[in-house]
C-alpha cells in the first residue's frame, strides 16, 4: 500500500467527512433549537442536489448559479416549510414531530421520483474545476479541493455567526431557554424560522456541492442521514465543534476502512460509535442531560 | 352492577375480536393479505410494549424483526428445513441482539436513544447487505421453504394463515399479562416520571432493558414469520423505513393498548394495498397520511373505539 494511495484516502475521508459536517451542523442547530430530529433532512439534502440539476439543465447551464442560488433557494423553502408546517407542531411532544417529518420525506421522495424518474439524473463536473492539482506529494481532483475548502469556510462562517454576533447569542439563547427568550420581547419565532432556514440552507449546499461527484438519485439522503446520526452522537448534539469534529472522524474512518476491506466500512462507523458510548455517552463536546 | 356490565361488554368485545380474526382471511382480497396484516400486528404489538408502555421511542426495531426474519430463513434455508427450530433460532437470535443494542442504547434517553437505536439497526442492515454468501445480499434471501409440521401443511395460504395466528394470539395474551403485571406498571410509572421512580428504589435502567429484549423477542418472532409468509427475506426488512412503518402503525393504532397498533397495521396495510393497486406513488400518499394523522389524528383508532363504546380494555 503506497503513501500516495493512502494520502489519496486520507483527502477523500475529508471529502465525505465535509458533506457529514454540512448536513450536521444543519441537523445540529434544529435539534438544539427545536428539540427534534429532523428526517427530512437527507430528503432536503437530495432537494439541494435536484435544485443545482433543474438550475443547470433547464434555467441557466452555469455551475456557479446553481452554487449560489440552489443553496439560498433550499434555504428559503426551509424556512417556508417552518412557518407553513412545523410552527403548528411544537407544543405536541417531540415524537408527532418527527413522525410529521418522516411522512414530509416519504413525500419528497416520492414527488422527486415521480418528476425525475427512479434512475436519477446525470450532473457533470464544472468546467473551471476540472482536472487535477498537484500538492507537492500528489495530484488530486481541483473540484475535490474546492469542496473542502467550502465546507472550511462555510463551517467557519456558521461558528463566527453563532458565537460572535448579536443574532448568533439569540440563537445560542433561544437553545438554552427559548421560553425566557421570548419574555424578554425579542420574536423567537422568527429566530426559530431563520435557524431552521440555515439549517436546510446547509443541507441544500451539501447536495448541490456532491451533485458532481456523487450519484443523483431521490434515495441519495436516505443512509447519509443515519451516519449524520452517528455524526452527532459521537459529537455531542448541539454543539458546532462535535459536528464538524465528528463529521471529519467518521468520514475518515470509512475512508480508512475502505482502504482496509470495503464491506466493513460502513459497520465499523456504528462499531465505533457503540464503543464510544461506552466511554463517553454524552459525546464529545455534548453537554449533560441536554433536551433529555 | 357497572363491573359485570363492563366485563360482558369486554368479553363480547374480545369474542367478536377473535371470531373476526378467524374468519378474517375469508373477508381479504386474497389470503396472504390477512396473514401479512397478523405478521405486522404483532410487530406492532411488541413494538408497542416500547413505546406505548415504557415511553422509549426506538428506531431500531427493523433490526429484531429482520434479524427474526433472516435467522429463520437462513436455518431453513442453509440449516435445517423445518419450522420451530428455525423459529426458535430466530427468536433467540434477535433476542440477544436487542440485549446487545438495548444495553448500549439505554445509556442515553429521549432522542439520543432513538438515533442510537436506529444506528444500530443500521448495522445490521449494513451487515446483511455486505454479507452476500450468507444473506443473499441486495436480492434477499431467496427460497425460504415451508416444511410441513406433522400433519400441518403450511404450503396452503390457509394453513399459515391459521399458524400465524395462533403464534399472534399466543403473544398478545403474553403480552396482555405482562402490561398488566407488576412488572408492566412500573414500566408505566417510569413512563410517567423516572426520577420518582428510581426514587422509590427501581433499578430503572434494568426495567427498561428488559422490556427492550421482550419486545425483540416477540419483533424476531414477527420477523420469522414473515420469512415463511413471503418464501423469502427481503433486504428492506431491516431497513429503517420498516422501523419507520412499524412506529406509524403503533401511534396511527393508539399507544399504551395493545390492541391499537393491531388495528393501525390492519389500517396501514390495507390501504397500502389498496393504494399500490392503482397509482405507484403510494409512497408519496402514504407520506401525506401520515403527515395527516400527526396533524389531526393524534389519539389514533382506539380512542375512537373507546370513546365509541366507553370501553376500557
Amino acid at each position: 500500500m503506497s503513501a500516495q494511495f493512502i494520502g489519496m484516502q486520507l483527502f477523500n475521508g475529508l471529502i465525505l467527512g465535509s458533506v457529514y459536517v454540512l448536513l450536521s451542523l444543519g441537523l445540529s442547530i434544529i435539534f438544539g433549537m427545536l428539540g427534534i430530529i429532523n428526517f427530512a433532512h437527507g430528503a432536503f439534502y437530495m432537494l439541494g442536489a435536484y435544485a443545482a440539476y433543474t438550475i443547470t439543465s433547464y434555467i441557466f447551464p452555469n455551475f456557479w448559479i446553481a452554487f449560489i442560488f440552489g443553496p439560498i433557494f433550499m434555504g428559503a423553502f426551509g424556512a417556508a416549510c417552518e412557518v407553513f408546517f412545523f410552527r403548528r407542531l411544537y407544543k405536541l411532544p417531540p415524537l408527532y414531530v418527527m413522525l410529521f417529518t418522516f411522512g414530509l420525506m416519504m413525500a419528497f421522495q416520492d414527488i422527486i421520483r415521480m418528476i425525475f424518474g427512479s434512475m436519477g439524473v446525470p450532473f457533470n463536473t464544472p468546467e473551471s474545476l476540472m482536472g487535477a492539482v498537484n500538492l507537492g506529494f500528489m495530484y488530486y481532483p481541483k473540484y475535490r479541493l474546492f469542496l473542502i475548502i467550502v465546507t472550511a469556510l462555510c463551517s467557519l462562517g456558521v461558528w463566527l455567526f453563532l458565537s460572535k454576533t448579536r443574532l448568533g447569542a439569540l440563537i445560542r439563547a433561544g437553545t438554552d431557554n427559548s421560553q425566557m427568550v421570548d419574555a424578554l420581547g425579542i420574536n423567537i419565532s422568527r429566530i426559530t424560522t431563520l435557524v431552521f432556514g440555515l439549517g436546510i440552507g446547509l443541507a441544500g449546499l451539501a447536495g448541490v456541492l456532491v451533485a458532481p461527484i456523487q450519484n443523483v438519485t431521490h434515495l441519495m439522503g436516505m443512509d447519509f442521514l443515519i451516519d449524520c446520526f452517528v455524526v452527532v452522537v459521537i459529537g455531542g448534539m448541539g454543539s458546532i465543534a462535535g459536528s464538524i469534529i465528528g463529521g471529519l472522524i467518521v468520514g475518515e474512518i470509512i475512508a480508512m476502512g475502505i482502504m482496509v476491506w470495503p464491506p466493513i466500512a460502513n459497520t465499523l462507523i456504528y462499531l465505533f460509535m457503540a464503543a464510544f458510548l461506552l466511554v463517553r455517552p454524552r459525546g464529545l463536546f455534548g453537554r449533560e442531560a441536554f433536551h433529555d | 352492577m357497572i363491573d359485570s356490565a363492563m366485563s360482558k361488554k369486554k368479553i363480547i368485545t374480545l369474542s367478536s375480536a377473535v371470531l373476526l380474526s378467524l374468519l378474517f382471511p375469508y373477508l381479504t382480497p386474497y389470503t396472504a393479505l390477512a396473514s401479512e396484516i397478523l405478521v405486522f400486528a404483532l410487530f406492532a404489538m411488541s413494538y408497542d410494549l416500547v413505546l406505548g408502555y415504557a415511553g422509549m421511542l426506538s428506531f431500531g426495531h427493523a433490526a429484531f424483526f429482520g434479524i427474526g426474519a433472516y435467522t429463520t430463513g437462513i436455518m431453513l434455508v442453509r440449516v435445517y428445513p423445518s419450522v420451530m427450530p428455525a423459529l426458535l433460532a430466530g427468536v433467540i437470535v434477535s433476542s440477544l441482539a436487542a440485549l446487545f443494542v438495548g444495553y448500549l442504547s439505554i445509556r442515553r434517553s429521549g432522542i439520543y436513544f432513538t438515533m442510537v437505536t436506529l444506528a444500530f439497526a443500521q448495522m445490521f442492515y449494513f451487515t446483511a447487505f455486505k454479507w452476500t454468501g450468507l444473506t443473499g445480499g441486495d436480492d434477499g434471501l431467496q427460497g425460504v421453504p415451508r416444511p410441513s409440521i406433522g400433519p400441518l401443511d403450511l404450503t396452503s395460504e390457509i394453513t399459515l394463515y391459521y399458524f400465524i395466528l395462533f403464534f399472534v394470539l399466543l403473544s398478545i395474551t403474553i403480552g396482555l399479562r405482562v402490561v398488566n403485571s407488576p412488572f408492566g406498571k412500573t414500566l408505566q410509572a417510569l413512563r410517567e416520571n423516572k426520577d420518582r421512580t428510581m426514587s422509590i428504589g427501581y433499578d430503572v435502567d434494568k426495567f427498561r432493558l428488559i422490556v427492550f429484549i421482550i419486545s425483540g423477542f416477540f419483533s424476531g418472532l414477527a420477523g420469522g414469520l414473515y420469512a415463511l409468509l413471503l418464501n423469502f427475506v427481503p433486504l428492506s426488512s431491516l431497513y429503517w423505513t420498516t422501523s419507520g412503518e412499524v412506529v406509524v402503525m403503533t401511534i396511527v393504532g393508539g399507544m399504551g393498548t395493545l390492541f391499537g397498533p393491531v388495528l393501525g397495521a390492519l389500517g396501514i396495510i390495507l390501504l397500502r394495498d389498496i393504494i399500490s393497486n392503482f397509482t405507484e406513488s403510494w409512497n408519496f400518499i402514504m407520506g401525506l397520511i401520515f403527515m395527516g394523522c400527526v396533524l389531526g389524528f393524534r389519539g389514533g383508532i382506539m380512542s375512537i373505539i373507546r370513546d365509541k363504546l366507553k370501553l376500557n380494555v
